[in-house]
């Protein structure tokens, strides 16, 4: 390091701590600008225009019809995906990391697709395949079961848009996961369910959470899809955003920044949560 | 040789010897257990993503090649694809940009607040599209924050371009970020101070050192932001007029040919969209591929 | 300026500067030569017309505005006039405009809308003196049913049956349900559907049996009638022309004359604000004359399934394109027109409003 310092020129030497500390405030300055400007102020306006008269602006919003059920609605669909979700994702991630099989890649692309494809376009290609003039559609309709332009529609649209989420938390920490453990319990002859549910439940439980929230934290604010083959119907298939849609083409702009800060305060607090979570995965992973 | 299974139970001798009639079973099942898992999680898929593309393309298909060609070369379409074409590269324009100096800023400072900056940062991505909008509206909009400051100027916001680029924007920023910053921490700063002791300007450090280190992590978030903004429906749908050959997007387009019953239309341009979102896929898991090799090192 | 620093402010720039020029080009773009606010003001050479319409006539206005264009283009030394559409629930589309939404010309569902722009200060010249006081097309309120018409739905009483699941849209955003609310409650008190003449609380009563079965409140009309193909619902309160469309479309829509209707008459106007400040008046205003012409009204008719602005007309149906004629075909003026009928029905304690609150509770 000495003979770098020697060919440095004197006068860049001298200037170089000043020079280095506005650059540092430059970049600085830029990101909280960007940031600022482009995330403060928008979520600013809406909890400011949301809660300017208190609750009373909640309140009314609250008293539209067909309000509370949206918001039920949204709920449970999105808790629900996020179960099912977790359950197929971790069989998914499973097979992903612990079997060989020809087309394995494949499928890992498969599953990655919700997050490629526009969720406008998910809603369409279900419609296209299990719309009411749809072969399958008939079918299901035949024996009393609406399939598209109905609560269950909301259900799959979910589940389509979050299945990527536990896949992902999950499948790197059964990739650090030592088969040792799962071969040894194997070997003394455990079961393969008594080998899943004793050695790598317990390793992955917290990566599963962490995607499910996440799941459950993406539905909750999911528009392209739902919006494409629930029907909306108030009170029967209109979801949470939905209604934030509407109140907002209605020109009723407060009512919806209060409905929707409720909706992204709980999405928030879900993100930060599940962000450390993964964080500290990866870190004991690593360690 | 004979070992007990389980302290739960009462203690049961089995023979576990390699080859044995017990193993033997038990390997019977476990490839039965084995079967049925992947057999359930390919039916899951089925019925989520497989089925759906193949309604999807059949649908689109269904009047034939002929009608493929027309759409997809009618001026609605074609401007449709050029709308959202000019706010993707206006999006992944800004959001590289500024998203590599935050990504800097995030890892290489030590500050107050740094917490705080990186919570923003996941923001957008709890934030329905439709709340974005809103926002737009709430700050563009009749009565908004900025409104008077633009409307006297003559620069139309909302029911244009700009507020669909706004919004697109906002939804964006955290791909890039959240995909350069851990390769930028895992890659570390010898490199970086070596150029700078060795008298390299800022220019010559970021363009010969860092951007190439981070390459494939800055691909990846540049590959997810432009599927992203190309998908976007919730936030423009709120702000754009819905003119066409205006304000219409490609998802917009899809939005309102169902609304007027030109289904056949509105199947081709969303198959198209699920084209280009495939091949985005392609470069995505490429990248992050190459991503996960640099951050390992 | 040091290397270092105007890299990164280069950069910074770059983005800036991109963000700006989509800003100016979203604006100016719009083919307008000058924006004066005062003084003489030329028309750019592509001139650009934004028109605001109501949801339904989407595919007569996109042969009609064709139609123009050439026409404009053949008197006006081949000039090209750009149309850029946008089509929405009726009084949704009036209220965008109304938020800034720059319509030249709007052709709305209803009569109110048009007022309520003109209320804003955008329309400044009396639209009520074209042709047919402002009213380019008519249409009458029909039920669209299953195919065969499985429940025998006659008239409005039927549908206020229990157990019957009606689609009608949203008056707060669509023009077509009020009209739908207006065709009720008139029919009603004309002593159709089951109500005596003149009974305002037997037609009160049939208003919120008919809401009482509502399951969807659909943002415009377009997309209540695409809810009910989509599956939904026994049968949806519509236009006349709506079923049409979509009997053209190919679908198996089926259309129930009430023997009563509302003669539901739509009109359309120059937005003065906004073809000052785009400089194309005249464009604008030779549209809107077009609209009145008789080569638009055939348009209407054939392409639109429109009926003519005159009520006897209208009345007497359309044997070549199937529309029948109707027993009692009334306009808004029989109550009053649409200011005593929104005090009478849409006010804090108008009948609809306390219907549709007793429909709720």
């Amino acid at each position: 390091m000495a003979s770098a310092a020697q060919t440095v020129p004197r006068k860049r030497a001298l200037r170089a701590p000043t020079a280095r500390r506005l650059r540092h405030w430059t970049l600085r300055g830029a990101a909280v600008t960007y940031l600022v400007a482009m995330i403060v102020v928008p979520v600013a306006a809406i909890i400011t225009k949301g809660f300017s008269n208190g609750l009373d602006t909640f309140r009314e919003a609250m008293s539209s019809p067909g309000a509370w059920a949206a918001i039920r609605l949204t709920l449970a669909t999105s808790a629900l995906a996020a179960i099912i979700n977790a359950i197929f994702g971790t069989m998914l991630a499973y097979i992903l990391v612990r079997y060989r099989f020809r087309g394995r890649a494949a499928l890992s692309a498969i599953v990655d697709l919700p997050f490629a494809i526009p969720t406008l376009v998910t809603g369409v290609m279900l419609v296209a395949i299990y719309g009411p003039n749809t072969p399958i559609g008939k079918a299901f309709a035949s024996v009393g079961i609406q399939l598209m332009f109905s609560k269950l529609a909301v259900l799959l649209a979910l589940c389509v848009v979050t299945l990527p989420f536990v896949v992902r938390t999950v499948q790197p920490v059964l990739l650090e996961l030592d088969t040792a453990e799962e071969e040894a319990a194997q070997v003394l002859g455990a079961s393969a369910w008594k080998t899943f549910r004793s050695v790598v439940m317990p390793a992955i439980r917290p990566a599963v959470a962490a995607g499910a929230l996440l799941a459950f934290a993406r539905g909750l604010g999911e528009f392209g899809s739902v919006v494409f083959v629930s029907g909306n119907l108030t009170n029967r298939t209109m979801t949470a955003p939905y209604f934030i849609f509407q109140l907002t083409t209605q020109f009723k702009p407060d009512q919806a920044a209060a409905v929707a800060t409720l909706l992204f305060a709980i999405s928030f607090v879900l993100v930060l949560v599940t962000s450390r979570i993964v964080r500290t995965e990866r870190k004991e992973a690593e360690a | 040789m004979s070992a007990t299974v389980s302290a739960e139970r009462p203690t049961v001798l089995v023979d576990i010897t390699p080859g044995s009639r017990e193993m033997r079973k038990r390997e019977r099942r476990r490839k039965l257990v084995r079967g049925s898992i992947v057999a359930a999680c390919l039916a899951y898929l089925t019925v989520v993503l497989l089925a759906p593309l193949v309604g999807i393309f059949l649908s689109a298909f269904s009047k034939g090649l002929p009608t493929i060609a027309e759409t997809l070369t009618s001026p609605d379409v074609e401007h449709a694809f050029l709308i959202t074409f000019q706010i993707t590269v206006v999006t992944l324009l800004v959001t590289t940009a500024f998203g590599l100096v935050t990504a800097w800023v995030l890892v290489r400072h030590r500050f107050l607040g740094r917490r705080i900056m990186n919570a923003l940062v996941e923001l957008p991505l709890a934030m329905s599209p439709v709340t974005v909008g809103l926002a737009c509206v709430l700050l563009f909009g009749r009565g908004g924050w900025f409104e008077p400051w633009f409307t006297a100027r003559g620069i139309q916001i909302m029911w244009a371009l700009p507020s669909m680029v706004l919004v697109t924007t906002f939804i964006c920023i955290p791909f890039v970020i959240r995909s350069v910053a851990p390769v930028l921490e895992e890659v570390g700063t010898e490199e970086e101070d070596a150029a700078r002791t060795l008298g390299a300007s800022t220019m010559q450090t970021l363009f010969r050192v860092i951007l190439p280190n981070i390459r494939w992590g800055l691909f990846y978030g540049i590959a997810l932001t432009t599927a992203r903004a190309i998908g976007e429906i919730g936030a423009v749908l709120l702000v754009s007029g819905m003119l066409k050959g205006k304000t219409e997007t490609a998802t917009i387009y899809v939005f309102t040919a169902f609304e007027e019953r030109l289904d056949t239309q509105g199947y081709i341009v969303a198959l198209t969209l699920a084209f280009i979102s495939i091949v985005m896929l392609g470069v995505i898991e490429f990248s992050k591929r190459r991503k996960i090799r640099e951050v390992a090192g | 300026m040091r290397a270092r620093r105007l890299g990164v402010r280069l950069l910074v720039a770059t983005a800036a500067f991109s963000v700006v020029a989509t800003a100016c080009g979203g604006s100016s773009s719009d083919g307008s030569a000058n924006p004066s606010a005062s003084g003489p003001c030329t028309m750019a050479e592509t001139p650009v017309l934004t028109f605001a319409a109501y949801s339904t006539p989407r595919e007569v206005y996109g042969k009609i505005i064709s139609a123009f264009q050439s026409k404009w283009k053949e008197e006006h030394n081949d000039q090209q006039v750009i149309f850029q559409e946008s089509y929405g629930g009726s009084t949704t589309q009036a209220q965008n405009v109304v938020n800034g939404f720059e319509a030249d010309v709007v052709a709305l569902s209803l009569a109110p809308d048009v007022n309520y722009i003109e209320d804003a200060g955008l329309i400044t010249h009396d639209w009520t003196t074209a042709p047919d006081a402002g009213m380019v097309s008519t249409s009458v309120v029909v039920l669209d049913v299953r195919p065969g018409n499985p429940k025998g739905f006659k008239d409005f009483n039927d549908i206020a049956a229990p157990g019957v699941g009606v689609l009608t849209p949203d008056p707060a955003s669509s023009g077509g349900a009020r009209w739908n609310i207006v065709s009720i409650y008139g029919s009603a008190m004309h002593g159709y559907a089951g109500n005596a003449e003149g009974d305002e609380a037997g037609a009160q009563e049939l208003l919120t049996g008919v809401f009482k079965n509502v399951i969807a409140l659909d943002k415009s009309a377009r997309d209540s009638i695409k809810n009910f193909e989509g599956g939904n619902g026994d049968v949806a309160i519509t236009y006349e022309n709506e079923v049409f469309t979509a009997q053209d479309a190919g679908l198996p829509d089926e259309a129930v004359y009430p023997p009563s209707s509302v003669l539901i008459a739509n009109p359309v106007a120059v937005v003065d604000a906004n073809v000052d400040k785009h400089c194309v008046r005249d464009v604008a205003e030779a549209f809107v004359e077009y609209l009145h012409s008789d080569e638009a009204k055939e348009y209407y008719r054939t392409v639109g399934f429109l009926r003519p602005t005159d009520l006897a007309a209208a009345q007497a149906g359309d044997e070549e394109m199937g529309f029948p004629p109707i027993e009692d075909l009334w306009p808004v003026e029989d109550f009053g027109g649409w200011d005593a009928l929104d005090e009478k029905l849409f006010s804090e304690n108008g009948i609809f409003t306390q219907a549709f609150a007793a429909a709720q509770g």
